[in-house]
């Protein structure tokens, strides 16, 4: 069991974070979904004492939850309440880490829940997830990374109560464990906790070792059709560097001037919405981000040990999806052979110095990103970039553009509807022309450029691009 | 004296061209949110074949002015390692920062300087009208928008919340030959005492109100008095079907008229409440529908603050089409039993306390305090309204529960909207 502390009486709230170093890759064969079935039974299961119905009334006028974040390898249970009821709150959140009733009935309905949105929310409804998604079976083929934490249809179906007690007896145990603790809580309070968790599982199944993510050979398309008004982007490559990697941090330096998430900052965002009006947003990532609720910055605590290099086009109008997407790799090549100028990379460190305070506004996200530190075995990321960036140098982000980044071998993934699905796959694969016409007015040097880019050159073949109906994707 | 909910000291003043500038030191080293609330949303889109102006309007305050070209903007606020947005509701537009503290003068100079100096060409609007429509297609794969759309046309016939803040699609389509009027839009309404700016965080209040003297003092008064038709009575009910193509979960949406924000008012709290009672994870017929049945995996209601009378809504995802009119009785049955029978006084101090804690877990950055104090200053006109609007649920006794659902939940008040594939 590791622990982060972080004290502080400047917030009159106490947040918690207990960190299992579990997630989907852990899913039994042929259960694909148990983890999160487990983390939400976890938190919605009741606890030997309380049923989830009274768990709900107890919670409700501290106006807190706990909630539980399960993603491809770690699985966060987590909580913030006011100091006030500190005593009452933490008593729940023992006895659902530690006394976890697993009720059938709500095993039950979360299992529906769980089914339904992987059926009825991301394949049908959220097609800017289901780009991801996609991209994300494309990169990690035959590998544990290639499904949605929800799992897959079938896998879900398989599973029974019996499966989700096993699965928290054998993953969600001390020795995968961190706990964290931040904002107003007294002296001895850790210690208690520390001393109640050690009614957990000491130990259980071996973490298990990941294969090596599939590799593309020039570009390869998959292309998910359903009803679609404007059609969803995802491409890009696994990589083989993580926080725990020096040359992560440089090549998270190219990464933000390239495509910092929703800003416009961003080399993608400048050139392809705020240029030529082609989207409301596109952003690149040298790691899994998910963004927390309707801010800027990601989630903490989505750890993993492979990443992978993307970028994330919004929805284009189908007319424009075949030139959105060459003009993203257009930007990529251009990226990898140019690099950043001096002073590109002089103005991206200093934003990056002062941007990564605001990743830590809340307790609840320091902690997060202290945790997610002991995760990688370094300092979180904000004392990092603190402690790196003053001696990087521009070379050093431009080789690792060349060493990671890849515009040849890419990944395709497009959420399209079934009609313009053929004739796009067809043009993609013959790398038919694809010019761009606007309705509005254009600057000459933008109208010069976009004949480029109609003709630059995709590495694609017919043989590499697939068309695949949504309700198809992630049945086993 | 009202007992005080918000947590933190409020020291404001107004300048001379009527700008309200509020400062809220916080304990957030070296942090502050710098936060302007035009009073102008989509309910001020009054002229046919305009809609969604307020909100286009939001996105082409980012196209620059003769001293900061966007890219310099951009640059400016880069270098600061700030994280700046807006965004637009129904009743107002928001543009904010959040950067280190001793940016904060950088930032004020940066912010004035475009709300009183935007200029933009025509190639710029026309893009950036691209990028609405592109925002509008992104939304529209997620059925809740587009009940949303569905359910405002259907319950309003004249008041401006009858369209989304995104406006009518036809409307979107037609922006980018509207340059003309942006600028209009603009000289209307982007004027001091049409606004409030708002910075909380690390930083001292007299230096806030000097910096903003200087910088949004020459800002020229005169916004624009143009009334938003009032919506009429609604005498009947109303109903309408949106049928979906990709497979989704049904959803349904009860909807019904209800009073605008008013910090003193009892029956607006009151519909809070009801709202937590009725409906909450711990009510009965969320454990009915929820939790027993498992006929429903989404329930949720409330009526959200707004400037003009507002709605009531109950929303409930329904895990089978055959199931809807079953969900929708027991709703029916749950508000009509909230005008019969009087809420227990143990139940009505749990919702109390529920909504307090849950105020108060909003406010733990700077940008959430200044969001919230922006929140209530533009409804209301004034900062005030946070503790009173808390007092008047203090207030809120078990019989003005059984008033407000008796006014507000009637069959001729209510429109119903379903959205179910096919």
């Amino acid at each position: 069991m590791k622990t982060v502390l972080l004290p502080s009486r400047a917030t009159p709230f106490v947040s918690f974070r207990f960190l299992f170093e579990t997630g989907s890759i852990d899913d039994p064969r042929g259960r694909e979904g148990t983890a999160a079935l487990a983390g939400a039974a976890l938190a919605e299961g009741g606890t030997r004492k309380l049923s989830y119905e009274q768990l709900l009334e107890a919670l409700y006028p501290m106006a807190a939850g706990i909630g539980v974040q399960v993603d491809r390898e770690v699985t966060v249970v987590q909580g913030t309440v006011h100091a006030d009821h500190l005593d009452r709150y933490y008593d729940l959140v023992r006895q659902v880490l530690i006394e976890p009733r697993f009720d059938l009935k709500e095993v039950s309905r979360l299992k529906d829940d769980q089914e339904n949105a992987l059926v009825a929310g991301l394949r049908a409804t959220d097609d800017e997830g289901l780009g991801k998604e996609a991209l994300m079976a494309m990169m990690y083929a035959g590998h544990p990374y290639g499904r949605p934490v929800e799992g897959t249809v079938a896998g879900l179906q398989a599973i029974g109560r019996d499966e989700v007690v096993a699965f928290r007896d054998a993953h969600l145990t001390q020795d995968r464990l961190t706990v964290g603790l931040a904002g107003r809580f007294p002296d001895a309070f850790a210690d208690r906790v520390l001393a109640d968790l050690a009614g957990l599982p000491t130990n259980g199944a071996v973490r298990p070792a990941l294969p090596a993510p599939k590799k593309a050979s020039g570009m390869e398309a998959l292309v998910v059709t359903k009803p679609a008004r404007a059609w969803a982007i995802s491409l890009g490559h696994p990589i083989a560097v993580t926080r725990a990697d020096d040359d992560f941090y440089p090549l998270f330096v190219a990464n933000s001037y390239f495509g910092e998430h929703r800003t416009f900052n961003g080399v993608l965002m400048n050139a392809m919405r705020s240029l030529r009006g082609l989207n409301y947003g596109d952003y690149s990532y040298v790691e899994a981000f998910v963004q927390d609720g309707g801010s800027t910055f990601p989630l903490p605590n989505v750890g993993r040990r492979q990443q992978a290099f993307t970028i994330w086009i919004r929805p284009v109008a189908p007319a424009h999806a075949h030139f959105a997407t060459r003009q993203a790799v257009r930007e990529l090549r251009r990226l990898i052979e140019s690099g950043l100028t001096r002073a590109a990379f002089e103005e991206t460190r200093e934003f990056l110095g002062h941007y990564d305070k605001l990743w830590v506004q809340t307790p609840s996200r320091r902690l997060g990103y202290a945790m997610d530190g002991a995760f990688y075995g370094t300092g979180s990321l904000p004392e990092e970039l603190g402690r790196r960036l003053p001696s990087m140098t521009v070379d050093d982000v431009n080789a690792a553009i060349r060493r990671h980044l890849s515009a040849e071998n890419l990944h395709l993934a497009v959420v399209a509807d079934p009609d313009g699905a053929g004739p796009f796959v067809e043009a993609l694969g013959a790398n038919a022309p694809s010019p761009i016409v606007y309705e509005t007015e254009t600057r000459p040097e933008v109208v010069i450029e976009d004949r480029s880019i109609a003709v630059e050159k995709l590495d694609t073949d017919p043989r590499r691009c697939r068309v695949v109906p949504a309700d198809t994707m992630f049945e086993v | 004296m009202i007992r005080p909910t918000f947590p933190y000291p409020i020291v404001e003043t107004k300048l001379d061209n009527g700008l309200p500038v509020v400062a809220i030191p916080l304990d957030t080293p070296g942090l502050i949110a710098h936060y302007v609330a035009v009073r102008t949303g989509s309910r001020n889109e009054i002229e046919p074949g305009l809609t969604g102006f307020a909100h286009f309007f939001e996105h082409m305050m980012f196209r620059g002015t003769p001293r900061f070209s966007p890219e310099r903007y951009n640059d400016v606020l880069k270098r600061l390692g700030a994280d700046g947005n807006a965004f637009t509701t129904d009743d107002w537009t928001c543009y904010h920062v959040t950067a280190a503290s001793e940016a904060l003068e950088t930032i004020m100079d940066l912010e004035a300087d475009r709300f009183m100096h935007l200029r933009y060409d025509v190639e710029a609007f026309q893009k950036e009208a691209g990028a609405v429509l592109g925002e509008y297609n992104k939304n529209y794969s997620i059925p809740f928008n587009a009940l949303f759309e569905k359910l405002a046309d259907t319950a309003y016939t004249t008041h401006t919340y009858k369209h989304t803040t995104m406006g009518f699609l036809r409307d979107i389509e037609t922006m980018p030959q509207q340059y003309d009027y942006s600028l209009k839009f603009f000289d209307r309404w982007y004027r001091p005492d049409n606004a409030v700016l708002v910075v909380a965080g690390d930083c001292d209040p007299e230096r806030v109100f000097e910096l903003a003297r200087r910088h949004y003092g020459p800002w020229r008064a005169g916004a624009a008095s143009l009334r938003t038709p009032a919506e009429p009575p609604q005498d009947a009910e109303r109903t309408a079907h949106l049928p979906w193509a990709a497979p989704t979960l049904p959803l349904l949406a009860m909807a019904f008229h209800a009073p605008a924000f008013d910090p003193g008012a009892v029956e607006v709290r009151a519909l809070d409440v009801l709202a937590q009672a009725c409906f909450a994870p711990t009510s009965p017929l969320y454990r009915e529908l929820v939790l027993e049945r498992q006929w429903v995996d989404w329930l949720a209601a409330g009526a959200e603050d707004h400037r003009d009378p507002t709605l009531f809504l109950v929303l409930a995802r329904v895990k089978e089409a055959a199931h809807i009119s079953g969900v929708r009785a027991a709703i029916e049955r749950t508000l009509a039993s909230a005008a019969d029978a009087a809420l227990p006084e143990e139940r009505l101090a749990a919702v109390r306390s529920r909504l307090r804690y849950g105020f108060l877990s909003g406010l733990m950055t700077p940008d959430q305090v200044a969001n919230t104090v922006c929140h209530f200053f533009q409804l209301s006109g004034t900062t005030g309204a946070i503790d009173r609007s808390f007092a008047t649920l203090d207030d809120v006794a078990a019989a003005d529960l059984v008033r407000a659902a008796g006014t507000t939940f009637r069959a001729e008040n209510r429109t119903v909207v379903t959205l179910i594939h096919s």
